[in-house]
């Protein structure tokens, strides 16, 4: 894809109308958050106001900051797996699968083809999980409370199923390298299979109340347009990009965990708009189910193993241990050192924000050298202040929603 | 690729009132619904061998700990919660701990400790609730953390049966 990048002046205030406020020009520094409600965890946002509109916005993150990265180099590879879950903590398990496809790549282990249907099942579970949240949390920003209700009880619905398969509802830990933890049980496939039926039904009603409800598209139609140039100017990714009418998606442009074979489209936007982004998250919720759907009946034939035979990474099974001397050194080695081959490698996902990336480098001892999170809601939240400016300061709200950022990611 | 569609709202759906209407027929109709809602110290949480709750030590028939103070839980602990202590005994095993404790506050309940022993000392038991007036209390040591293996039979068993894999012999063994 060839794409034209120009370069955008940003002069503050240059696009207000003409005055026939009574407070204009006299600007006033307003401070939203840290700790705000509508501003999704702790993000500090300075905006200069003009009266009601805003003049210019400076988000300031790192309020979260809690240094998993460089936890990462102090912990070694395996115990980094439960940071990743508390890096967006709305998608757990997808946090833990990107990690473990970089760890994967840079060690070139390949994954049992049932492990990849349980991890492309988990994957659209956790993003049917987190754009629930945004659904949630951007209608009661805006005032629709009872959808809040709605959509988290479609949550707990979701978050039931991966209790039920993980033993926890957050931060679940369940990926490890090689494959998962553990495989897919009847019971599981049942619940979930039950969830795809409901689900649709469910999202067709908070459709109903939403889509073409006057205040909601009030709100969030032309609000926060990003035009297309200026959305991969800004190097942003996922939905945000894709409600700006650009076609791109990792599961398409680079698929993983055999996201080639899965049937399933990719919704766009065609104005840019919080509206539009609203439309393709909606629909991208669609389109997972439609793939858990194909999962769950592939799992039906893909039969095997779910962690990968490789002794360098992966624990040997428990009742070997006891009764071989190689698979008890096998133990210890997985445990205290477990070492990468020398090199680096990076690896994106689609995750619900946008790609998520993990870039790992190794000099080939079990201290990792270097590991780092390319956070999609981070190059989300650079878009803000382009989309605030010259708005009426009740929009913060929208746009802020709409970006879809989780800082817990952000900051790390 | 498919572009979503908006369309315009109609003169009804811009008129609201017409709306209101609707929108409160759907949220009528969830007043007759099933309440979710778990009512929980009351309604205690369900709990199966797949929940993972804080980690014990496993005490075998015999009346002793079936940990021989190897250290690997401690090692592949991600939160550094465990400290053990080794110690001679007269038992066959020669090791035993003798200090184990697990700080209750910094446990995550990832079940590393779990995986990694190698000799099913440990295992994630389904007790859930922690609370307590201060934090040394919350500091379980060894007394606190032994289980019969009776009752973390239940979780033992699945763990046994997640780890059916690899029915080919490693290649050295
Ligand atoms: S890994 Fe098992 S045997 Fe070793 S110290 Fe921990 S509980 Fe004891
Ligand atoms: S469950 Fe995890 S955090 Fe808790 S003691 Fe075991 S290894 Fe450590």
């Amino acid at each position: 894809m060839t794409t034209t990048t120009k370069v955008f002046e940003y002069t503050p205030g240059a696009n207000l109308p003409p005055g026939d406020d009574p407070l204009h020009g006299e600007l006033m520094t307003l401070n939203m958050g840290p700790q705000h409600p509508a501003t999704h965890g702790v993000l500090r946002i300075v905006v200069t106001l003009d009266g009601e509109r805003i003049v210019a916005i400076d988000p300031v993150v790192g309020y979260l900051h809690r240094g998993k990265e460089k936890s990462c180099e102090t912990l070694g590879w395996h115990k980094f797996f439960p940071h990743t879950d508390r890096l967006d903590y709305v998608q757990p398990l997808m946090n833990n699968i990107g990690y473990a496809l970089a760890i994967e790549k840079l060690a070139g282990i390949e994954v049992p083809p049932r492990a990849q249907v349980v991890r492309v099942l988990l994957m659209e579970l956790s993003r049917v999980m987190a754009h629930l949240i945004y659904v949630a949390s951007q209608s009661i920003d805006l005032g629709a409370v009872a959808l809040f209700f709605y959509a988290f009880r479609q949550r707990e619905l979701a978050y039931d199923i991966v209790d039920a398969y993980t033993g926890h509802r957050m931060n679940n830990t369940y990926v490890r390298i090689g494959g998962v933890y553990a495989d897919v049980d009847e019971q599981v496939s049942a619940m979930a299979a039950r969830f795809v039926e409901e689900f649709p039904l469910a999202l067709d009603e908070f459709e109903k109340l939403l889509t073409r409800n006057r205040i909601w598209c009030d709100r969030n139609r032309d609000i926060g347009v990003i035009p297309r140039e200026l959305a991969i100017a800004m190097s942003l990714t996922g939905p945000a990009l894709r409600g700006s009418g650009v076609e791109w998606d990792l599961r398409r442009a680079m698929p993983y965990s055999g996201y080639e074979s899965y049937d399933f489209d990719v919704p766009v936007g065609s104005v840019g708009d919080c509206y539009d982004r609203y439309l393709v998250r909606m629909q991208e919720m669609r389109e997972s189910i439609k793939i858990v759907r194909q999962a769950l009946e592939r799992l039906q034939t893909v039969k095997g193993d779910v962690l990968a035979e490789d002794r360098r990474f992966v624990l040997p099974p428990k009742d070997k241990v006891h009764g071989s001397m190689e698979e008890l050194i096998f133990q210890f080695k997985v445990v205290t050192d477990l070492r990468l081959p020398r090199g680096e490698a990076y690896h994106g996902i689609e995750s619900s924000k946008g790609e998520l990336g993990f870039f790992i480098a190794s000099d080939g001892t079990a201290k990792p050298l270097r590991c780092h999170v390319r956070a999609p809601g981070l190059m989300n939240i650079q878009a803000l202040p382009r989309m605030a400016e010259g708005r009426l300061f009740s929009d913060m709200v929208s746009l802020i929603g709409s970006m879809d950022f989780v800082m817990g990611e952000v900051d790390r | 690729m498919g572009i979503v569609q908006r369309k315009d709202l109609s003169l009804a759906e811009r008129l609201y009132l017409p709306e209101v209407v609707r929108g409160l027929s759907i949220t009528f109709r969830k007043m007759f619904e099933k309440p979710m809602t778990r009512q929980y110290p009351e309604e205690p949480l369900p709990k199966t061998e797949v929940t993972r709750g804080q980690p014990r030590l496993v005490v075998k028939d015999d009346g002793n700990v079936a940990c021989v103070s190897c250290g690997m839980c401690e090692a592949a602990c991600p939160a550094y919660a465990i400290t053990i202590d080794g110690g001679e005994t007269e038992r066959p095993i020669e090791r035993e701990p003798v200090r184990f404790e697990i700080d209750m506050l910094r446990c995550i309940l990832c079940g590393f400790c779990e995986e990694a022993c190698p000799k099913d000392a440990i295992f994630m038991s389904d007790e859930l609730e922690l609370a307590d007036s201060s934090r040394g209390a919350l500091v379980y040591d060894l007394e606190m953390l032994k289980r019969p293996k009776a009752a973390l039979q239940k979780r033992i068993d699945y763990v046994y049966r997640l780890n059916q894999r690899w029915r080919k012999s490693s290649s050295t063994s």
